[in-house]
């Protein structure tokens, strides 16, 4: 009973929100709500599943040149459209990187989606006819019907729809053989393949739709800021996604929540002395590691985080 | 607080309570509100920091102890970015929405800053003085250029090579962005006005050094002249290579934002002879009124800070925001600041040639040339024209 009024009220906030925030805030709760969608996609990948990638800046920034360039060329297209294409291609190229990446372990698998973030960004400054190289894109309003999504409160309430029905999607799917699958071989890969688990298949899976909803977040990202260009997406935003997962939870798509509103926050308040950033960032997460190995979600009390 | 939900519900909630809402638009009775983000960590962390910390802020400075603006101090405000956009877009937002920064003065390069630039002009917050070269900056309401604008040192330069040094062939080796493209259409038009044509241009890609195919290729083609449109890393490799093939019979040319001395220091005993467009007169040894000026304030307020161009065009950006703002008069906003930096006329800088702004919005508009001889810029020219 709590908990549906738990719920609820943070329903009835997230639809407040932009009425009682200051206006920088509605923005930042975008990009919360962004970073949320892949920390969760991510946390499906290396917390349930347990395959860490340093390379999800890679993914976000194939969904946000896709969706970019589907907003320039195709206005027809209305943006929940533009938004699942951009997570579909991202999804297909996840399913590309993990078959390979089916081969790899620990950290030969985290030194190779390492790579596969500078070869995205290096492909973005190669193929300067349609993405403009290190010049950036400029990204028109993100288009839905007659409407042009041009203000801050109007793309937060898309960025927070979207990220609601993702929430939905990724809880459901941990809930399913799926989900269970996922957890297995994270246990033990070995004990997973004699139970029947397609080892192989799931972890290619777990890939695709890390992908995809990193490309979703993408889409979003590129809707929310207005301005691409490959110094977006370099190594430092894998490291803040995988920062996101291991503060908020890893296994828990609540932690991935607080983890991305936390890494979010904390960012914008470092921004007058980022040289700092690195320190504070990596003493959180040590701190969080040997006092909370399961994250800030494991601090409160079970069956409140699933 | 049972629950994960009334968790984040509550954090949320706190948030919105606790953070101020700041509605002025950074003008009190004592005090203007300015800053930028700009580059403290990444790339070009040394340009960013030496431009805002050590420039606008040494002006700031200066002003403030001799009784500030109209008896208001100017305070500062900067956020890094590391030159990604959209950490500069978050930053820009929160200065004039948390902050309520009156205007923006000296961000850093094309990307960051266009990545600003409609946010800006909706607002109707002045952007003052960006540190990058491209045109896109031209014909809005509320941006004021800083640096010469590319298209116009391409003519200082095609005009000056063609006209008094009677060189008719040329070629360029550009790097292939924004940067590279926009000198490179301007050659090929000023070219194009004394019937000449570029002989060979060859790109490089941003982050690469080798440039060794490209200079081999240009050497073939045996062109008077050379332009380098690059960044010092790979600039200095071009003057390098060139010495290690031997390739004498050319004059090499770098690009005003290449002009300066890591350019000079990283390419070493390559760069004797090399000639250039300077934006800047230098720092360390012109004995123009304003830099000595300008050596004085640094020695004074930040003694431990060599004097160098980056904090030298932040000086001058804090100088011609002081100039408008005392025009503005005493009851200062936006609007009434564009109005104001609109009638500079002939203003004297004491480091630049008298500055005229006007309606086209831009600042400076002139460069010199410049040979390089043992390890220094050394002046060839007065001030070329670029009208």
């Amino acid at each position: 009973m709590s908990r549906r009024v738990a719920i609820g009220g943070l329903l009835v906030l997230l639809a407040a929100w932009p009425w009682i925030a200051p206006r920088y805030f509605i923005y930042l709760a975008s990009l919360v709500a962004v970073n949320a969608i892949v920390a969760i996609g991510l946390n499906l990948l290396s917390g349930y599943t347990n395959q860490l990638s340093f390379g999800h800046a890679g993914f976000l920034a194939i969904g946000a040149y896709t969706a970019a360039l589907l907003a320039m060329h195709a206005r027809s297209i209305p943006v929940p459209v533009a938004l699942l294409i951009a997570g579909i291609v991202t999804g297909l190229v996840g399913i590309l990187l993990g078959v390979p990446c089916l081969r790899l372990e620990g950290l030969y698998l985290t030194m190779a989606t390492l790579a596969f973030g500078f070869v995205v960004t290096e492909a973005i400054l190669n193929l300067d006819g349609l993405t403009h190289g290190a010049d950036g894109l400029r990204v028109p309003p993100a288009p839905l019907g007659r409407w042009q999504l041009a203000s801050d409160t109007s793309r937060y309430y898309l960025t927070a729809a979207v990220a609601l029905v993702m929430v939905v999607l990724a809880v459901n799917v941990a809930r399913t053989r799926t989900g269970r699958a996922f957890l297995a071989i994270r246990e033990s890969e070995i004990a997973a393949q004699t139970s029947g688990v397609n080892v192989a298949l799931y972890k290619t899976v777990a890939f695709a739709i890390s992908a995809f909803y990193t490309g979703v977040a993408g889409g979003l990202f590129a809707f929310v800021v207005g301005y691409l260009s490959p110094d977006a997406f370099d190594l430092v935003l894998s490291v803040d996604f995988v920062t996101m997962i291991i503060v908020g939870g890893l296994g828990s798509v609540p932690g991935s929540i607080v983890g991305a509103l936390v890494v979010t926050f904390l960012h914008d308040w470092l921004a007058a002395f980022q040289n700092y950033r690195p320190l504070i960032f990596g003493a959180v997460m040590v701190l969080v590691m040997l006092f909370l190995p399961g994250g800030l979600a494991s601090a409160f009390p079970r069956g409140a985080t699933r | 607080m049972r629950s994960m939900p009334a968790v984040i519900a509550a954090v949320l909630l706190t948030l919105a309570v606790v953070t101020p809402v700041a509605a002025q638009p950074g003008v009190t009775d004592t005090e203007i509100v300015i800053g930028c983000s700009n580059s403290f960590s990444g790339p070009l962390a040394f340009t960013g920091e030496q431009a805002t910390k050590f420039g606008v802020d040494l002006y700031a400075r200066v002003v403030n102890d001799a009784g500030g603006i109209h008896g208001r101090k100017v305070r500062t405000v900067y956020y890094d970015d590391g030159y990604r956009p959209q950490d500069a877009a978050a930053n820009t937002k929160k200065l004039i929405e948390q902050d309520g920064v009156f205007a923006i003065i000296a961000p850093q390069g094309t990307p960051p800053v266009m990545a600003t630039l409609e946010y800006l002009e909706q607002n109707k917050v002045p952007l003052l003085f960006p540190f990058q070269g491209s045109p896109v900056t031209r014909a809005r309401k509320y941006v004021f250029s800083g640096m010469t604008l590319y298209d116009r040192q391409s003519k200082m330069m095609i005009d000056y090579l063609v006209g008094p040094r009677k060189y008719k062939s040329f070629a360029v080796l550009y790097q292939d962005d924004e940067y590279g493209k926009s000198f490179l259409t301007s050659f090929e038009k000023d070219l194009g006005r004394h019937q000449l044509k570029l002989v060979a241009a060859e790109p490089v890609k941003r982050g690469v050094t080798d440039v060794s195919a490209q200079i081999a290729k240009l050497q073939a083609v045996k062109p008077e002249v050379t332009f380098l449109v690059l960044t010092p890393g790979p600039g200095a490799q071009a003057l390098k290579e060139r010495q290690k093939i031997g390739w004498n019979d050319t004059i090499m040319v770098s690009s005003g934002p290449l002009t300066d001395e890591r350019y000079l220091a990283l390419a070493g005993p390559a760069a004797e002879a090399v000639e250039g467009l300077a934006l800047w007169p230098d720092p360390l040894t012109s004995d123009l009124p304003g830099v000595k000026a300008y050596r004085e304030h640094m020695a004074r307020y930040f003694p431990k800070n060599e004097p160098n161009r980056y904090s030298l065009s932040g000086y001058v950006a804090g100088m011609l925001f002081a100039e408008g703002a005392r025009r503005a008069g005493r009851n200062l906003t936006r609007d009434g600041l564009v109005a104001a930096l609109e009638s500079v006329k002939g203003f004297q800088t004491g480091i630049l040639p008298p500055l005229t702004i006007g309606g086209d919005h831009e600042t400076q508009k002139q460069g010199f040339w410049v040979r390089v001889e043992k390890g220094r810029f050394k002046q060839l020219t007065d001030w070329l024209k670029s009208e």
